[in-house]
């Protein structure tokens, strides 16, 4: 990223802060402070938040083989998980003083079992996540968070009051709004801030105290808007759809290959914030319906459409504004393997995106370095033939 | 977490020799017709203008299920006798080759390039193993131990316009405090339960019998019983019945729930294997090693295993696959029979918690342990199914576990349930050797 901005930039703090994520997670928990990891993008944060713990999502390394979880984990299983229970094992996140895991997918379930058991978290807590949107689904939910927040008030000894959630809700939902702001700035063409820039930023921030990483986003946007260097115009522009994408290295390779990336649909991504929570008198019922029905993550089963079309809409009409207000001209389906729901929600995303008129490229990964290699020519290829 | 059923019965068949066990039950030699009465029930059903499901096992909505007129078609029974028949190598390729992963459960993978077969040919199949899968009327799927369960027919929308239900099956973590948890899980179930009977409901135009729906469950429960007396029979010195035996005796249980065939064969395989147990009828003329089937899926497609351990004098005499629970007592004050579904359900998941909370931890690992004390287990063998996550994952640290609590040996033998493309013959056979030498060694060094 060619910039011409001072040397203590926020885009240069971003870039350390990526560089080192728990850094700053690792000297708040020194200072005392409880950080509490935490996996996948269902576990509701506010509740951390609202009683001052940090809240510290979870990642692997593409760049650390797996090498010690081997005596744990199975290798079929998907490989970011075991790379996250790697780094633990390694002694990456001694700093967490707990682990909250949501029932996401089978693999993440299973790996809340195993985890407590070799790490011994002081505090950890399963929450149950309905894979169904009913009535009745979202009420189950709701006594789910209830128990979590029961859970949370055992561990810390402080009260979880409806005050305190309203105030965690704002300012998580400030950071969803200043994130979305911050995409804005992919919208023109070149975009103003590039898919690796962005990408820095989110896996940065997702180890920070809310007030800083909103600090820093309100930085980045400015800095960003006011710079010049920004990325160049590339003969495509693409929307990258799929699960945990915490190194920028795949990203950095499209970008290399031809495309600037201008949108995504990941967990590490826009599917982690880009619904706010409803700022109503009920922040239990808000968060519960948020979290249930505003994650757009095919482990969650939406009803079935009243023919084809009609279930395709369901399950991705979400992507077509991303599509449209970005002005995405190919998808990259990027999986990794043994991921059951995406690998088998894949031949439908495309199904659904051929209807728009979208090209898209299958990509099935196995979480390192190595392979991200050697995906490169698969990927010019595709992006000549959309460009 | 245990898994769903399957069946077999092809290991009946006189040209799968390699898959044929040496020493069957008589009662179980039923099993393959029995099979194959369900799918030529479902093309008589659909004949008859009668429903047609596609279902997954262990989804706890057997009883509702036959009690609305509807008739089951298991689709993972159907992958399994695929693999059995060593027949399931082209409906693999064609969901791959309509872009479904080479690592997605392989029964899912059957089970859609079947169906994409289909709509392609506009027919079933040639040569369709039992003559194939008839075209369903409906999709029920489920949440239950796997995501698959859901996801595998909300994928058929692309091959066929069916109404598709699916709905959950909840089951808590081993950490919860059940008293703080019971009756809103129950109660979701119950809802949920309820959810899948209004679709049925508006799909069958009749409503549901409650009195019919109490009959089937009460022999829903009758049969399980008296499956667990069977299974119970098989505590004794030589092992009555082996595990190839109860992937096929697992049939009626999972696939004929709620109907008197059903009991009917569990009464005669309990008589059965009774006399055995009695008159000490073993698997093998010398049963030297005692061996526990500790999880994973069975490997339909290379079912002679179990013969090669027994050319070795190792018999399995009970497993952890496909068999989720012991009887469960539901409260009195439960009147109503989805209601009590619902209550089973949730017993059944938590069955083994308080257990665990006391000792190890894990449900899981609290049932391996009653199997090797109360069984006079030698050692315990583990299957990982390549595809599937929800049977192998936990297999390691069951095994890590159990080291803490028995000195036993175990290992863990890798293939997959249906594909057979990396699997090898000659690494199966040196591991199994391997491991039955080693349970040699460790039983000569207690005695
Ligand atoms: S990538 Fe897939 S398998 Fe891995 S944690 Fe996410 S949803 Fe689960
Ligand atoms: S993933 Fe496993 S449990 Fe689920 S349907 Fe496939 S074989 Fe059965």
């Amino acid at each position: 990223m060619s910039t011409q901005l001072p040397v203590k930039s926020a885009l240069d703090d971003i870039g350390t802060l990526y560089q080192e994520r728990a850094k700053r997670a690792r000297e708040l928990s020194k200072q005392g402070k409880g950080v509490v990891g935490y996996l996948c993008c269902f576990v509701p944060v506010e509740f951390l938040t609202a009683l001052d713990l940090v809240p510290y999502r979870i990642q692997g390394s593409v760049r650390e083989p797996i090498t010690m979880a081997d005596s744990y984990l199975e290798t079929i299983m998907c490989p970011y998980v075991r790379s996250c229970f790697d780094l633990a094992l390694k002694g990456d996140y001694e700093f967490l003083s707990g682990l909250v895991v949501p029932h996401s997918c089978d693999t993440i379930q299973r790996i809340y079992d195993i985890w407590r058991v070799y790490r011994e978290p002081k505090y950890h807590h399963f929450i149950n996540v309905p894979h169904m949107m009913d009535p009745s689904s979202y009420e189950f939910f709701r006594k789910e968070l209830e128990l979590f927040g029961r859970s949370l008030e055992k561990f810390t000894g402080q009260k979880l009051t409806e005050q305190r959630l309203h105030h965690a809700i704002r300012l998580h939902n400030q950071n969803r709004a200043l994130l979305r702001g911050l995409y804005e700035l992919r919208k023109q063409d070149p975009p103003l801030v590039s898919g690796t820039e962005v990408t820095k930023m989110l896996i940065a921030g997702m180890g920070l105290p809310v007030e800083e990483f909103n600090d820093l986003i309100t930085k980045v946007i400015r800095e960003v808007k006011e710079r010049r260097g920004g990325p160049t115009k590339k003969p495509a522009r693409v929307l990258l759809f799929g699960s945990e994408v915490d190194d920028v290295a795949f990203v950095q390779l499209v970008e290399a290959s031809g495309a600037n990336v201008v949108m995504d649909d990941l967990c590490t991504g826009s599917r982690s914030f880009w619904e706010d929570v409803d700022a109503t008198a009920d922040p239990w019922g808000a968060l519960a319906t948020r979290y249930l029905r505003g994650i757009h993550c095919p482990r969650t089963c939406v009803p079935q459409g009243k023919d084809r079309h009609d279930d395709l809409e369901a399950r991705f009409g979400y992507l077509k504004p991303y599509i449209h207000d970005f002005n995405v001209n190919g998808v990259i389906i990027y999986i990794i393997r043994f991921c059951d729901t995406y690998e088998l929600d894949a031949p439908d995303v495309r199904e659904y995106l051929q209807d728009q008129n979208i090209r898209s490229l299958y990509i099935e990964d196995d979480y390192s370095m190595t392979t991200i290699g050697q995906l490169r020519t698969r990927v010019q290829a595709f992006l000549e033939m959309i460009a | 977490m245990q898994e769903k059923a399957q069946q077999q019965g092809a290991q009946q068949q006189p040209a799968q020799q390699k898959t044929t066990a040496a020493k069957s039950t008589e009662t179980v030699r039923k099993v393959r017709g029995m099979v194959k009465a369900m799918y030529q029930g479902a093309v008589e059903a659909k004949a008859k203008g009668q429903p047609v499901a596609y279902c997954m096992v262990g989804s706890q909505y057997d009883e509702i299920v036959r009690t609305m007129g509807v008739f089951p078609i298991w689709t993972e029974n159907y992958a399994g006798l695929c693999a059995a028949k060593r027949d399931a190598e082209r409906f693999i390729m064609k969901a791959e080759s309509e872009g479904y992963s080479n690592v997605i459960c392989g029964y899912v993978r059957t089970g859609i390039g079947f169906d994409a077969m289909r709509r392609e040919i506009g027919d079933t199949p040639p040569t369709s193993p039992d003559g194939g899968m008839v075209m369903p009327d409906l999709l029920l799927g489920s949440s239950f131990a796997c995501d698959p369960r859901f996801k595998w027919y909300q994928a058929l929308g692309h091959y066929m316009n069916v109404p598709s239900f699916s709905f959950d099956v909840v089951t808590p973590p081993v950490t919860t405090d059940l008293s703080e948890v019971t009756e809103y899980y129950v109660k979701y179930q119950h809802e949920q339960l309820k959810g899948l009977v209004s679709f049925l409901e508006g799909q069958t135009k009749k409503k549901l019998d409650t009195d019919r729906l109490w009959q089937a469950v009460k022999l829903g429960d009758e049969t399980w019983r008296m499956w667990y007396e069977v299974d119970r029979l098989r505590r004794a010195i030589p092992g009555p019945m082996p595990s190839e035996d109860h992937y096929n005796a697992m049939v009626p249980g999972y696939y004929y729930c709620g109907t008197p065939e059903a009991l009917a064969f569990y009464q005669e395989l309990r008589d059965e294997v009774k006399a055995r147990a009695e008159n000490k009828v073993g698997v093998i003329p010398e049963e030297k090693y005692r061996l526990l089937f500790g999880g994973g899926l069975p490997p339909w497609h290379t079912m002679w295993m179990f013969n090669y351990f027994e050319s070795l004098g190792a018999v399995f005499v009970i497993e952890n696959a496909y068999r989720q629970y012991d009887p469960v007592e539901v409260p009195a004050h439960v009147k109503d029979p989805v209601e009590y579904i619902a209550w089973r359900s949730f017993l059944r998941m938590t069955q083994r918690y308080d257990k665990a909370k006391q000792r190890s931890g894990n449900p899981t690992v609290e049932r391996l342990l009653e199997f090797i004390n109360d069984y006079k287990i030698d050692g315990v063998v583990f299957h990982a199914t390549r595809s599937c996550r929800a049977t192998t994952i936990g297999q390691i640290h069951w095994k890590n576990l159990l080291q803490q609590y028995v000195d036993i040996p175990a290992t863990q033998l890798i293939s997959d349930i249906v594909d057979v493309r990396d699997y090898s013959e000659a690494q199966w056979k040196a591991q199994i050797n391997a491991f039955v030498e080693a349970v040699d060694a460790h039983k000569s060094k207690k005695r």
